[in-house]
C-alpha cells in the first residue's frame, strides 16, 4: 500500500504493508533511528513522536493510520542547526545520561509545551507519566521541562 | 590536599560531549545500526524451564531460505560469558545454543533471513522434538535434588568437575571465634531475609551487528560494557585470532550490569554471520530481553552480637542464592557478599557461608551493586532492629561500629583487601540526620489513623574499581592513550564505556585540568578494539576512579611533551612554562610568566612539531589500582503508608555521598536520583515471579514488571542531595566512584522507614501493598 506522510517537513509516499508499524517505517525504511523501540507495547514511551501535533507512540500506530498526516520525530525538532529551547534545557540541566529515553521525552514535552506553556511540576509529571527513564529518576528532567518552559516565557516565544 | 577551590574545570558543570547527538537523536546504540546486505536474525528459545532436544528439523526453515544454525554444530566448547576473574575463580556451564535447555528462554537455534519477518516465519517453520523435564524453580528445592542435577559437571579451572546437589559453588569464611562473640555478647539477634528476583529494565534491549571479514575474521558492535572482553571470548568460542575479531563501541542505552558479561546474542550472531558470510542483525525484544538477564536472588540468615554499650561482637551471615540456569559469576560473587557484609561494620568475629544454587530460572548476574543493595538491606535492617533491642538511636549504632578511615577494607571480597584513606561517614550521617528532622521522627506504634509516616535511616557504600596491593583473582586494569592534534585539540582514547553517568566527561576534565586545556578540546574517540589498549569492564562503579586514574596518568605524560615541545619553541627552559586555557582563542596556551613574546598555543606547537619533524606529541599507558577505596552514601527517606491500601509514598528523601572530589556536580547528584529510583523500586514495587509452568508470570511484559513513572517519585523540593567534602589521596585529583553506592542503602532506609511508620518489621523484597495489609491485619487479629 502507498501512504502519503508530511516526515519533518517533508513530504513523501512509502510503500508499507497493511500490518507496518509506524515505529518500523521510520526505523527501517527511513533510517530515523532516533525514534527508540522499548517495549512495543506502549508502556514506555521512547518511540514517542507527534502525528499533527499529538504525541503518538510509534510501535502502537500503524503507518497506514498516519497516511496524509504530519509525522514529527527527534531528528525534526531542531531547526536550521539551531537546537529547540528543550533539547538545549535537556543538555544544560543534565537531562540526558544513558540518552535512550531522551527522544521520547523531549517530543512528549514538546507537546506539553505546546498545550500549556506554563506547567506546574504536578503537570508536568502527569504529562510524563507514561516515557519510563531508568538511569535519572526523572528529577533532571522535569527541571529541564521547567527550564525549556521559562527561557520560551522570557522570550515571549510561542509555539513552533 | 589539592585546593579545590583552584580548580579550573573540576566541580564545574559542563555539557557532556555525548549529549548532543542524545539530544538531536542522532546518537547511535547497537540496536540502530545497519550495513548494506545484512541479514536480520532470530532466536529459537526453548519454551520449557527444563528440557531435553530429542530431535530438530531444521529443512523447511532452510527451504525458505533461512541460514539456520542449531545446537548440534556448535563448537562443543563450554564457556563463562564473563572473563573478570582468573581462571582459578571462574566456572564455565554456558554453550552457544543448548540441546538441554535450562530455562524458559534458552537459545537453542538461530535463523537469518533477508528481512525480521522472514526471519520469524523460518524460525516457527522448525520442528522440534522436546523430552519435558520437571524443573527446580526454587533454589531450596534445587538443594534437596530429588529431581537430579541440572549441571553434570561444569569446566572450573580449565578441568571438569562434578557438581554437587546443585549447589554451582560454595565459599565459607571464618575469622576469630563467634561463639565466642556471641556469649561475651548482651543482645544476640538472628533473622531471615529474602530478596526479589529483579530485571534490569534497562530501556534498551540486547542488540548485535556482526559483519564477516573477508580475512576471516568478525566486526561486530554490542551492547557491551567491555570490548575487550568480547573479543576475547569470540576468540575462546571459535578459534578465530583475537587479532581479527574487531569489538567497536556503541552507546549504551542502558545497561546496569547487565552487558559486563558477552550477551547471549553475541555468539549466536557471530556464528550465523560465520555461516551466511553476510551481515547480521540480532536484536531482542522486551520480551526475549527479560529472559535472557536477571539479578541475584538471595536468602540471608544474620545473626549479629552487640554489647550493652552498642559494640557489636560477632556476627554469622548464611546465604542461599538462586543464581537460574548458569554461572556468570556467581563464585566471585560469594566472595563479595561476605565482603559486602564485613565491610559496612567491624566484626571482630565473624563467620560466613555462601551457597550459589542452580535453577531452572534465567540466569542471574549483576544489577547495580553486584549483591551489595541485597546484603546492605538486611544488615541495615538488622542494625536497626539491634539498636531497638539495645535502647540505642540507629544513628548512634551506626558511628559507633561503622567501618572508615584507617580501618582494612575488602568489598570486593577476601581477594581484595585494602585500607580505607579517605571516609566521610559521620558528616553524611549528621547532616542528613539535620536536614531530614530525624530527632523528631515518629515513635513506631505511636500513630494512629489512615496514612503513617516514617523515617528511616540506610547507609552504605561500593567500591571503587576492584583493584587491590597485589594480584588476587580479580582483573582490574585499565588504559588510555592521548595524542594532541595539529589544531590543539587532543585525542583521548579509551575501552571504557560511558553507561550514562558522565564517565568519559569527567576523564575529559581531568585530562584538561591536568594539561590546561579547554575541556571542548578534548576529543572522546568512539574506538575499537584494535585501537585501544586494555581495559577489563565498564563496572564496579570504577569509571571516575580507575579510567580517571590512566587518563591523568597519559595527561601528565602528555603535559611534560608539551613542556619540552614549547621550550624548543620560545627558546626556554621547560620546566619555566606554564600552559593556561585561553577562552578568547579556545586553545591552550603556552607561555612564560611575564614575557608576552614567549608564548604559542597548543595548535601552532603541535603544527611546529609537524614541519620540524620533532614527532607526534602522544602517550599511552595503563594502571592496575592498587586499592578499591568506597565510596560512602547514607539515605534518610520519609514515607507515608496507606493504611487502607497499603500503598507507600516517599514523601522526602536527603541523601548525603561522599565521592571524593567531585568532577561532574549534576551528573554525579543524578546517580544519586537515578540510584534512589532503582532502589526505591526494588523495595516496593520489582519482581519476577514465575508461573506453574516455570516462565515469567509477567510473559515479558512491560506492563507486568513495574518500575517508577513520574508520579511515583518525590517532588524536586522534597529530594536533597549533598555532597561531603573529602579527598581520596590514591583516587585522580581525589576522586571516587558513585554508580552502585548512589543505590545500594536505599532498600534498607525504607524499611527502616515503613518499620517506623507502622511498627511493622518486613523481612521480603519487594514489600507489596499486599504484604503490607495482610501484616496489618495479621497484627489486628492478634490483638
Amino acid at each position: 500500500m502507498k501512504v502519503e506522510l508530511t516526515i519533518n517537513r517533508r513530504k513523501g509516499i512509502f510503500e508499507v504493508e497493511p500490518n507496518e508499524l509506524l515505529i518500523n517505517l521510520l526505523r527501517e525504511k527511513i533510517r530515523l533511528t532516533g525514534t527508540k523501540y522499548g517495549c512495543g507495547i506502549g508502556m514506555c514511551g521512547a518511540c514517542t513522536v507527534l502525528l499533527d501535533g499529538e504525541p503518538v507512540l510509534a510501535c502502537l500506530t500503524l503507518a497506514v493510520d498516519a497516511d496524509g498526516g504530519e509525522v514529527e520525530t527527534i531528528e525534526g525538532v531542531a531547526r536550521e542547526g539551531k537546537l529547540d529551547d528543550l533539547q538545549e534545557a535537556f543538555l544544560e540541566e543534565g537531562a540526558v545520561q544513558c540518552g535512550y529515553c531522551t527522544p521520547g521525552f523531549i517530543m512528549t514535552a514538546k507537546a506539553l509545551l505546546n498545550e500549556n506553556p506554563s506547567p506546574s511540576e504536578d503537570e508536568i509529571r502527569g504529562y510524563l507519566k507514561g516515557n519510563y527513564c531508568r538511569c535519572t529518576g526523572y528529577v533532571n528532567i522535569i527541571k529541564a521541562v521547567q527550564r525549556a518552559a521559562e527561557k520560551r516565557k522570557r522570550i515571549g516565544k510561542q509555539e513552533i | 590536599m589539592a585546593d579545590h577551590n583552584s580548580f579550573h574545570f573540576l566541580g564545574k558543570k559542563t555539557i557532556r560531549k555525548d549529549g548532543l547527538a542524545k539530544v538531536l537523536g542522532a546518537e547511535k546504540y547497537a540496536s540502530d545500526l545497519s550495513i548494506p546486505g545484512m541479514l536480520y536474525a532470530r532466536v529459537l528459545k526453548s519454551p520449557f524451564p527444563r528440557a531435553r532436544v530429542k530431535s530438530i528439523d531444521v529443512s523447511k526453515s532452510e527451504g525458505m531460505g533461512a541460514v539456520v544454525i542449531t545446537f548440534i554444530e556448535m563448537p562443543r566448547i563450554r564457556f563463562c560469558p564473563r572473563l573478570v576473574s582468573t581462571p582459578e575463580a571462574t566456572y564455565k556451564d554456558w554453550r552457544v545454543l543448548s540441546g538441554n535447555p535450562l530455562y524458559v528462554g534458552e537459545p537453542i537455534a538461530a535463523v537469518a533471513s533477508e528481512s525480521e519477518e522472514d526471519a520469524q516465519r523460518a524460525l516457527e517453520a522448525i520442528e522440534v522434538d522436546f523430552e519435558v523435564l520437571e524443573p527446580y524453580m526454587n533454589a531450596l528445592d534445587s538443594l534437596k535434588g530429588g529431581e537430579g542435577l541440572l549441571h553434570e559437571n561444569v569446566v572450573f579451572n580449565e578441568k571438569e568437575i562434578q557438581v554437587e546437589n546443585n549447589i554451582a559453588c560454595r565459599l565459607e569464611i571464618t575469622e576469630g571465634d563467634v561463639q565466642k562473640g556471641f556469649s561475651e555478647s548482651d543482645v544476640v539477634i538472628e533473622r531471615e531475609f529474602r530478596t526479589n528476583r529483579r530485571y534490569h529494565n534497562q530501556l534498551e534491549n540486547k542488540s548485535v551487528l556482526v559483519s564477516p571479514e573477508v580475512d576471516g575474521g568478525v566486526s561486530l558492535w554490542s551492547t557491551s560494557q567491555t570490548i575487550h572482553n568480547t573479543r576475547l571470548l569470540l576468540h575462546e568460542i571459535f578459534g578465530i585470532p583475537v587479532s581479527k575479531i574487531r569489538v567497536h563501541k556503541a552507546a549504551l542505552g542502558g545497561s546496569f550490569g547487565s552487558s559486563i558479561q558477552t550477551n547471549t546474542i553475541v555468539p549466536i550472531a557471530v556464528a550465523l554471520a560465520l555461516k551466511a558470510r553476510r551481515p547480521i542483525k540480532l536484536s531482542y525484544t522486551r520480551e526475549e530481553d527479560m529472559r535472557d538477564h536477571s539479578s541475584y536472588q538471595m536468602i540471608f540468615r544474620m545473626k549479629l552480637g552487640a554489647k550493652k554499650d552498642g559494640k557489636l561482637q560477632a556476627g554469622e551471615l548464611n546465604m542461599i542464592m538462586d543464581i537460574g540456569a548458569h554461572q556468570v559469576q556467581a563464585y566471585p560473587l560469594l566472595g563479595c557478599v561476605v565482603g559486602w557484609w564485613v565491610s559496612l561494620y567491624k566484626l571482630p568475629n565473624l563467620r560466613y557461608v555462601g551457597k550459589a544454587v542452580y535453577t531452572n530460572k534465567v540466569p542471574s548476574c549483576a544489577l547495580r551493586g553486584y549483591g551489595n543493595p541485597q546484603t546492605t538491606w538486611a544488615t541495615e535492617s538488622m542494625m536497626d532492629e539491634l539498636a531497638e533491642a539495645l535502647g540505642m538511636d540507629p544513628l548512634d549504632l551506626r558511628l559507633k561500629n561503622y567501618i572508615g578511615k584507617g580501618d582494612l577494607f575488602w568489598g570486593q571480597g577476601p581477594t581484595v583487601k585494602s585500607i580505607i584513606n579517605s571516609c566521610g561517614v559521620e558528616e553524611i550521617l549528621r547532616r542528613g540526620a539535620e536536614l531530614i528532622g530525624w530527632e523528631n521522627r515518629p515513635k513506631p506504634f505511636a500513630q494512629r489513623g489512615r496514612f503513617r509516616r516514617g523515617i528511616g535511616l540506610g547507609r552504605g557504600y561500593h567500591t571503587s574499581s576492584a583493584g587491590s596491593p597485589i594480584p588476587g583473582t580479580v582483573i582490574d586494569y585499565t588504559g588510555a592513550i592521548l595524542k594532541v592534534n595539529e589544531d590543539g585539540t587532543l585525542d583521548y582514547i579509551t575501552a571504557m564505556m560511558d553507561q550514562g553517568g558522565g564517565t568519559l566527561d569527567a576523564h575529559a576534565k581531568i585530562i584538561s585540568e591536568e594539561i590546561g586545556v579547554p575541556v571542548d578540546n578534548v576529543n572522546v574517540v568512539v574506538a575499537d578494539t584494535q585501537t585501544t589498549v586494555y581495559d577489563v569492564n565498564t563496572h564496579a562503579s570504577r569509571g571516575v576512579y580507575a579510567g580517571g586514574g590512566v587518563a591523568l596518568m597519559v595527561a601528565r605524560q602528555v603535559k611534560a611533551k608539551i613542556l619540552e615541545f614549547a621550550g624548543r619553541a620560545l627558546e626556554a627552559y621547560p620546566h619555566a612554562l606554564k600552559i593556561r586555557p585561553d577562552e578568547e582563542l579556545g586553545q591552550a596556551v603556552i607561555y612564560a610568566e611575564g614575557l608576552t613574546s614567549k608564548q604559542i598555543t597548543l595548535g601552532e606547537l603541535a603544527s611546529m612539531a609537524r614541519v620540524k619533524n620533532w614527532g607526534t606529541i602522544a602517550a599511552v599507558e595503563s594502571l592496575r589500582p592498587g586499592s578499591c577505596p568506597p565510596h560512602f552514601t547514607g539515605y534518610f527517606i520519609e514515607v507515608e503508608v496507606d493504611t487502607e491500601t497499603g500503598k507507600v509514598k516517599p514523601l522526602k528523601v536527603v541523601a548525603g555521598a561522599d565521592i571524593g572530589t567531585v568532577i561532574n556536580p549534576d551528573l554525579a547528584a543524578g546517580q544519586i536520583h537515578g540510584g534512589f529510583a532503582m532502589g526505591w523500586s526494588m523495595a516496593i514495587l520489582e519482581d519476577t515471579p514465575y508461573s506453574e509452568s516455570g516462565d515469567l508470570l509477567n510473559q515479558g511484559m512491560m506492563t507486568d514488571y513495574k518500575t517508577p513513572t513520574t508520579l511515583d517519585l518525590p517532588k524536586l523540593d522534597d529530594f536533597k542531595v549533598f555532597f561531603v567534602e573529602t579527598y581520596e589521596p590514591s583516587g585522580p585529583f581525589g576522586a571516587k566512584g558513585i554508580g552502585e553506592g548512589a543505590l545500594n542503602p536505599v532498600a534498607g532506609a525504607v524499611a527502616n522507614a515503613i518499620y517506623n511508620a507502622l511498627g511493622i518489621r518486613f523481612y521480603v523484597l519487594p514489600m507489596t501493598p499486599n504484604m503490607i495489609l495482610k501484616a496489618l491485619k495479621d497484627r489486628e487479629r492478634i490483638k
